[in-house]
């Protein structure tokens, strides 16, 4: 039978972030789903997000979020992986743990990080490893973001390495796992625990308990979340409780099955040929996002329009983000910000120029960073199972009048 | 970049937004689409998550949904202990949110 006659079905849409707009399933990679509305529910400490889920809550940023160079915490995207959160945390008696290969395990109150430790702030993305998982087809596995699984702020905190010196690592500690308070309905399921390498721990690790200069939102890791610049967020654990030390990397479902890319040169396989040697989807990729306009606004001829949007890479640095409005042929350089917020925050651009015809304008945005490593067109962007890392030149359609 | 700059300076200024006596997280309906074994797969799925969680997996294959189960059983413990209980979800599943595709 026929692939497409399958998709001449009706795609009946539920809940208030369905999937399914496109009823033709095309073999190459295609943009983001761009089209999805907020919810009319806010959760907690939010505004109106598009909304996946709430049990757990999986909240997505709109478009129109990207055009600064951090995001407010009210309007930064949401993902648990456990369905039970705690829904009250004190903060005078909360505490982290520290345990297994130490010289003596330790409980470091909040107020002991605030105050018994060296105070660091950075700024950094955090970004989902399916973020923009839409544009794959066919349609990769897990949660159908579009582009707004993403966020850049400012953490404040004390580093990881500092805490773990305070419990002293044994000489044969290899690895450090993280476990953080959300837990499944059934006590028989296992954590979302998570482990680094402790040869690549290093002074950008923090835990940190301060978001843009606030507390912690809870649907972001209240009272206390990791921060690993530079890579994907699978491991930034939330209301992290529990640091533990092991020489064995342990068995973890979310360490061996989830999160990983074939290990291949362009990280690709096809459905039909899975890859079976994995690796970690760790560093992120360049990317930018145009935040204004989005597709849909209307904007007047020969008046002056100012594009905006943010680009970020994995920490090696922006080196230029480019703007195309002929299809992707001639591309211009944008103006970036001063950089000042380091090398694994947001760049924020700007590019203005004034519309010459009336009719549909498509604009294009591309970021390179320091390495050379550029952004190919969504269309070139290769499969793999999980829907991850995607980075293809962003796009939005505006209407000229 | 002025709008920017007076961005970032409102944010550096320290802030205690933590809420007094925690969060209420809302309910939220994601209707599932009426057929053969909606019951059963509601009763087995969306006591521990919300069924947003599984229709926003897109569209998908008859082993994707499979593979899924599985997976909510081996290693989510998922209360779902017979041959038939796993054929009557995995068919809700592939015939309301399926791809056509059986692979």
């Amino acid at each position: 039978m026929q692939r497409r006659d399958f998709f001449k079905k009706a795609i009946v849409v539920a809940g208030s972030a369905a999937v399914g707009s496109s009823a033709i399933e095309a073999a190459e990679t295609v943009h983001p789903i761009d089209n999805r509305k907020v919810s009319d529910i806010a959760f907690p400490e939010k505004r109106p997000l598009i909304t996946y889920s709430d049990r757990p809550p999986l909240l997505e940023s709109p478009r129109e979020v990207f055009t600064s160079a951090l995001t407010p915490n009210d309007l930064f995207f949401v993902r648990w992986h456990m369905p039970m959160i705690p829904n009250y945390i004190n903060p005078n008696t909360f505490s982290i743990s520290i345990n297994g290969l130490v010289e003596k395990e330790i409980y470091v109150s909040l107020k002991e990080l605030k105050t018994q430790f060296k105070q660091v702030a950075l700024t950094a993305v955090l970004q989902c490893g399916g973020n923009s998982r839409t544009a794959f087809k066919p349609t990769a596995g897990g949660i159908q973001w579009g582009v707004g699984a993403m966020g850049c702020a400012k953490w404040k905190g004390v580093r990881l390495k500092d805490v773990l010196k305070k419990a002293g690592l044994k000489k044969e500690a290899a690895w450090i796992g993280f476990n953080g308070e959300d837990k499944a309905v059934y006590s028989e399921t296992a954590n979302f625990v998570r482990e680094l390498k402790l040869e690549h721990l290093n002074d950008d690790i923090i835990l940190a308990y301060e978001m843009n200069g606030e507390d912690l939102p809870y649907l972001n890791g209240y009272p206390l979340r990791l921060i690993i610049p530079g890579v994907y967020s699978d491991s930034w654990i939330k209301m992290i409780s529990n640091i533990t030390a092991t020489k064995e990397k342990q068995q973890l479902h979310f360490m061996e099955k989830a999160y990983r890319i074939p290990d291949n040169e362009c990280e690709c396989e096809t459905p039909e040929n899975l890859v079976k040697k994995t690796k970690p989807i760790e560093e992120m990729n360049v990317n930018s996002i145009i935040g204004y306009p989005v597709t849909g606004t209307k904007v007047r001829n020969a008046s002056s329009l100012v594009v905006r949007g943010v680009a970020f890479d994995g920490g090696h640095g922006i080196e230029k983000v480019e703007i195309s409005i002929d299809g992707g042929q001639l591309w211009e350089d944008a103006l970036l910000d001063d950089g000042s917020e380091g090398k694994f925050a947001y760049r924020a651009f700007t590019y203005a120029f004034k519309p010459k015809n009336s009719g549909k304008l498509t604009i294009m945005c591309k970021a390179t960073n320091k390495k050379g490593e550029t952004q190919p067109f969504a269309k070139d962007i290769k499969w793999n199972h999980g829907g991850y890392k995607y980075n293809g030149i962003d796009e939005v359609t505006v209407e000229v009048v | 970049m002025k709008k920017l700059l007076l961005i970032v300076l409102l944010m550096s200024t320290t802030l205690f937004a933590q809420v007094e006596g925690g969060i209420t997280v809302p309910y939220i309906d994601f209707p599932m689409k009426e057929g053969k074994g909606m019951y059963s797969t509601r009763g087995k799925c969306n006591m521990c998550h919300s069924w947003g969680y599984t229709l926003n997996q897109g569209l998908q294959s008859k082993k994707f949904w499979y593979d899924k189960v599985m997976k909510m059983i081996v290693v989510f413990k998922a209360p779902i202990k017979t041959q038939k209980d796993i054929d009557t979800v995995v068919n809700y599943l592939f015939e309301n949110y399926g791809n056509g595709e059986l692979e």
